[in-house]
């Protein structure tokens, strides 16, 4: 059913300051530039075609983002390119939202030596969180993309993503867990972690 | 909040709480107690301030406006539907 001219004014004025927001998480989603281009487009081609469902105007930022993560999914689907869950993925699974990073970098006890994990995201270039974003399955990377990037509350998340809040809740833990895994590699690479801690204590003991 | 007074959090608690408070999930009393917690825990008060930096840094990914043409794109669309 098309829009009245009045309809499509208003649809125009609700949709189109969210166009960087869409086209920000589809680009993080597609990892591609054109694919997230047309996914823009096709969230918005679905969108205005059920502008008349949406009620509630305020709710208009999870109602797209529900519509372009939904267009997203079934692309995967369709092209059978959605990532498995990968075995370390299963394993961050079972304890759930227990990796952090802030343990692995902080080290009280040299206060003096200056503070890790503070010169960890420092040091941390944009590059390198989008390469740990990307190795995540996709429900991982859409719930730390809704949350982190585009700031969305739990209950928007969870209007989105049409799961429970308690759902977010425990899925956005898993996911921080393994992308704080990723990027805990990413530290050890630039330095930090066991041999950073090692030549620490070998200093004290001199 | 009727009748839920303010109880102090251990460590434990404090970190179980410490992504709904990075989040601003917590509100009412669970805000004051993880607020006072984090008053006089250092240790927990670097773990929040921790998580809550990496939420910034995760936040500057942001930063991908939509292209012209993409912009012309859509206008087409809306104009079209």
């Amino acid at each position: 059913m098309s829009l009245t001219d009045e309809e499509r004014r208003e649809f125009s004025d609700v949709v189109l300051p969210l166009l960087d927001e869409m086209h920000a998480l589809a680009v993080h989603l597609c990892r591609n530039h054109s694919v997230a281009e047309d996914l823009v487009a096709e969230t918005v081609m679905r969108a205005c075609e059920n502008f008349r469902e949406l009620r509630d105007r305020s709710k208009v930022k999870p109602w797209l983002f529900r519509i372009l993560t939904n267009a997203f999914f079934s692309s995967c689907r369709k092209q059978k390119t959605r990532q498995e869950v990968s075995y370390e993925e299963v394993q961050g699974e079972d304890d759930a939202g227990s990796f952090s990073l802030f343990q692995q970098l902080s080290h009280p006890f040299l206060l003096w030596w200056g503070n890790p994990e503070r010169e960890f995201t420092n040091k941390l270039m944009d590059e390198d969180i989008r390469r740990a974003l990307a190795e995540l399955c996709e429900d991982h990377r859409v719930v730390i993309l809704l949350s982190d990037v585009e700031g969305l509350s739990y209950a928007e998340i969870s209007e989105s993503l049409d799961i429970p809040i308690g759902t977010v809740r425990s899925r956005l833990a898993r996911a921080r867990s393994m992308l704080q895994r990723k990027l805990w590699r990413c530290a050890q690479e630039m330095g930090f972690g066991v041999s950073r801690r090692r030549s620490r204590q070998e200093a004290l003991k001199e | 909040m009727t009748g839920s007074k303010a109880k102090q959090l251990n460590c434990q608690e404090a970190l179980r709480k410490v992504f709904d408070f990075v989040d601003g999930a917590l509100e009412g009393v669970s805000l004051v107690e993880m607020r006072t917690h984090l008053a006089t825990c250092r240790h927990c008060f670097d773990r929040a301030e921790f998580e809550r930096l990496l939420k910034a840094r995760m936040a500057r990914l942001k930063a991908n406006p939509a292209s012209g043409e993409l912009r012309a794109r859509v206008q087409s669309l809306i104009e079209g539907g």
